[in-house]
């Protein structure tokens, strides 16, 4: 009985370490969008050009469109955007924009310097439509597809790699369903 | 070159570390300390020239990052505070040469080094093979530092890690300890005396960063909270607990000589849940407000260090401790039985608060689904242990070693009818719940009845002096948690310039917004004015910062303090019509939770004093 007992600590700990290993294969911080596969979220926002101008989530029914989420104060952002430029460009690619908490003037005054990749640009001042979307930070691009669900979601710059490797491929199929 | 002599350096310290191993020489050490120091120093020094070439610099600095926080750096990322690990490890054992190795016996000492060179190596190896600090790249475009995350930007980082580290690192040596005691198979009342020192200053440390990290957080997330049992959090908190477990298991291993089973156990099992510690704040396998850069393979080597060392010192326990088993000598109603009691339910307290830090983990491994354990599970399960330890706290110094009559409780007559007294009168006048009237009359029974202690032992008050401070901070710690918790208000709302609210019998006035630029950061302060009874008393700053090097905005609070509030005023967004959201709090006696705690603190470095001073005539 005593000889059983005085191996409880390194059972216990056994069982805790095995647990640690399997932990290590787990991946908390991919935490899957819980917004992928479902429809957008409802909103009603300002367009850039025209501030009296209110659109709804029904612009994104019919094609196969990336939704970017930027701002003028992110630098990541302006890192990003020659490559959007290249997207319209050569790619043919419907890209919507969502300036997230920015002031009007400026975001113009940016894109007229560094071209307009975006066929229509919301404005959210406040943040709140991007609370709806679950957007953690700048730059994050959400694939949307025909019946205006959201089907990928890409936290950080879109570059070469992923857009070739994750991104291309998952438009080019959803232009086909 | 300078990064070169820095990975040169630690090599070097690798070589001195397995000497160590081998050897149990005290050069060793020194050399390891030396040659790590220079590591550190190289590094810094990177960081200061802002040496891009290294991908460290790169990372975790920016040319426009202040020298202060630069300095800072050199721990703020995972390479860097590895190497701060190692560092800090060469240190404890240095001290421990010059001041610990001669008054314990040969053998314990020696063990205890061949130990700490083990441990020292492992981590060593893990620093140069997967995390050298030193790595370089040479880019061939012009580049621009990362620099260093906004949240780590604040003075805190200059000494709360170093001070943390210092606290788990310590741990080891009582875990050496351990070891040594298990190997010779005999623990002495000289060899356990002298240890004592080397579990109370690493507690004290550990204490002091956790005080430190609970005020940065209040100060920087602008949550208004002061403890979030966030994984990180829970992971100092830990050892802690545990060590204060060990602190008094090993007072009854040294008067009594006895527990002595139970003394290694808990060293071990501290030292375990410090490595743990580092390794869940290391590794990525749970995510918490703390968010470092996380790699796989790191935490694979880490578990896999830690799996062999833990896993060797348990089996080795187990194989052992029948030399440590000893006839019972001591009636149920004594000292020793409190402090068994004590250890245990902190020991309880820890597994739970354990359970709750890796029962997502467990689930996540079932595949049973990603959740996160909160507040209301630690709450349910901690309050009940604390307030038993706390009457235990109470009543242990009053009662005699090995024996004693149960009719000595009645001599804490006094605190107990004082205590009730306070109660009474609060729940007379305030409104309260259940267990705010439970926190005040175990805060006050504490307090009380450790003063009456100290009148009774007057004349030996300065030789329990350190455990009376530690015992009267934890007193007032558990007074502040509890009306904080009973009595915090706040308040979310959309306010104008030159509007007014009322708030927690304050009123506040928007005066107006100032933007200004800072070294690396864009900054808009909205100044609020606070009258209390239609007098001006203070101002409150709430200020948020656009970091532009991180594209990140970090609100940084406006608080107005005294003894027994904090104001505190969190500024959020702006809205197109010129009003901000603002949040609101009211915070009572929040100082007080980390008062105690650094009174607790002060009271494990009064007594390593007293005895130090105590033991120099001899």
């Amino acid at each position: 009985m005593k000889k059983i007992r005085v191996l409880l600590p390194l059972v216990l700990f056994m069982l805790i370490a095995g647990l640690l290993f399997r932990g290590l294969k787990l991946h908390p911080e991919k935490i899957p969008s819980p917004l992928i596969g479902k429809s957008v979220p409802q909103f009603s926002l300002s367009t850039l050009d025209n501030p009296n101008r209110t659109l709804t989530q029904s612009i994104f029914t019919g094609h196969v469109t990336l939704l970017n989420v930027w701002a003028t104060w992110c630098e990541a952002c302006s890192i990003e955007h020659p490559f959007l430029m290249h997207l319209v460009k050569d790619e043919h690619i419907i890209i919507d924009g969502l300036d997230y908490r920015d002031d009007d003037e400026t975001a113009k005054k940016w894109l007229q310097q560094m071209g307009n990749p975006y066929q229509i640009i919301l404005t959210d001042p406040t943040g709140n439509a991007a609370i709806d979307w679950g957007v953690y930070g700048t730059p994050e691009t959400f694939i949307i597809d025909k019946n205006s669900h959201i089907r990928y979601r890409q936290i950080g710059a879109i570059d070469e790699t992923t857009w070739t490797t994750v991104l291309k491929p998952l438009v080019e199929q959803l232009e086909h369903e | 070159m300078i990064p070169e002599l820095g990975t040169f350096a630690i090599i070097l310290a690798l070589c001195f570390s397995v000497l160590q191993i081998f050897h149990g020489r005290q050069s060793a050490v020194f050399g390891q300390a030396i040659f790590l120091s220079m590591a550190m120093l190289s590094l810094i020094i990177c960081l200061i020239t802002n040496d891009v070439t290294v991908l460290y610099v790169r990372d975790h600095s920016h040319f426009s990052l202040p020298l202060f926080y630069r300095i800072g750096a050199a721990w703020g990322g995972h390479e860097g505070s590895l190497l701060l690990w190692c560092l800090i490890l060469s240190y404890w054992s240095a001290l421990f040469c010059i001041f610990g190795y001669k008054k314990m016996s040969k053998q314990i000492s020696e063990k205890m080094l061949m130990t700490l060179g083990l441990i020292s190596t492992g981590f060593i190896l893990f620093l140069l093979l997967t995390s050298n600090p030193f790595f370089r790249d040479f880019p061939t475009a012009l580049i621009v530092g990362n620099d260093l995350m906004p949240v780590l930007q604040d003075p805190g980082l200059i000494f709360h890690p170093p001070v943390l580290y210092s606290g788990y690192v310590g741990c080891a040596l009582s875990f050496a300890f351990a070891i040594a005691v298990l190997i010779k198979g005999n623990m002495t009342t000289a060899d356990a005396r002298a240890c004592r020192i080397w579990i109370i200053l690493p507690w004290s440390f550990l204490g002091c960063g956790i005080v430190s990290g609970s005020w940065w957080a209040y100060r920087e997330l602008g949550w208004g909270g002061w403890w979030f049992w966030d994984p990180v959090e829970n992971a100092s908190l830990l050892p802690w607990l545990s060590a204060t477990a060990l602190l008094h298991s090993l007072i009854v291993s040294e008067k009594r000589h006895t527990f002595l089973g139970w003394t290694v156990l808990l060293a071990i099992i501290t030292f375990t849940l410090s490595l743990i510690g580092t390794f869940l704040v290391r590794s990525g396998v749970l995510v918490s407000v703390h968010a470092f850069a996380n790699d796989p393979t790191r935490g694979l080597f880490l578990l896999g260090f830690l799996t062999i060392l833990i896993g060797g010192s348990l089996l080795l326990y187990s194989f052992r401790i029948g030399k440590f088993y000893q006839n019972v000598n001591f009636a149920l109603f004594s000292r020793e039985t409190m402090l068994l009691l004590n250890t245990i339910l902190l020991l309880t307290a820890v597994f739970t608060i354990l359970i709750g830090t890796l029962y997502p983990i467990l689930l996540d491994a079932l595949n049973l689904g990603k959740i996160s354990v909160g507040e209301p599970y630690f709450n349910t399960i901690f309050i009940p242990l604390v307030l038993f330890v706390l009457l235990l706290m109470g009543i242990a110094p009053h009662i005699k070693w090995q024996k004693d009559q149960t009719s000595t409780l009645l001599k804490l007559g006094l605190p107990f009818l004082f205590s009730s007294m306070i109660v009474a009168s609060v729940s007379f006048i305030f409104s309260t719940t259940l267990y705010t009237l439970l926190g005040i009359f175990f805060s006050a029974w504490v307090l009380l009845s450790t003063l009456q202690y100290a009148i009774k032992i007057r004349k030996n008050s300065l030789r329990h002096s350190g455990m009376i401070v530690a015992h009267i901070g934890i007193a007032i710690l558990a007074l502040g948690i509890t009306f904080n918790k009973t009595y915090s208000t706040e308040k979310q709302l959309r306010i104008h310039p030159n509007e007014s609210i009322q708030f927690a019998n304050h009123d506040f006035y928007f005066d107006r917004i100032n933007t200004n630029q800072g070294p690396n950061y864009q900054s808009v302060q909205a100044i609020f004015l606070v009258q209390h009874q239609k007098k001006l008393i203070g101002e409150i700053d709430a200020e948020q910062r656009i970091y532009t090097s991180h594209d990140e905005i970090l609100s940084h609070p406006g608080i107005l303090f005294n003894f027994w509030r904090d104001l505190y005023i969190a500024l959020g967004n702006r809205f197109p019509d010129g009003s901000w959201s603002v949040r609101l709090y009211y915070r009572p006696f929040v100082r007080w939770i980390w008062s105690g705690g650094l009174l607790t603190v002060l009271g494990g470095l009064l007594s390593v004093l007293v005895r130090y001073k105590k033991e120099k005539p001899a």
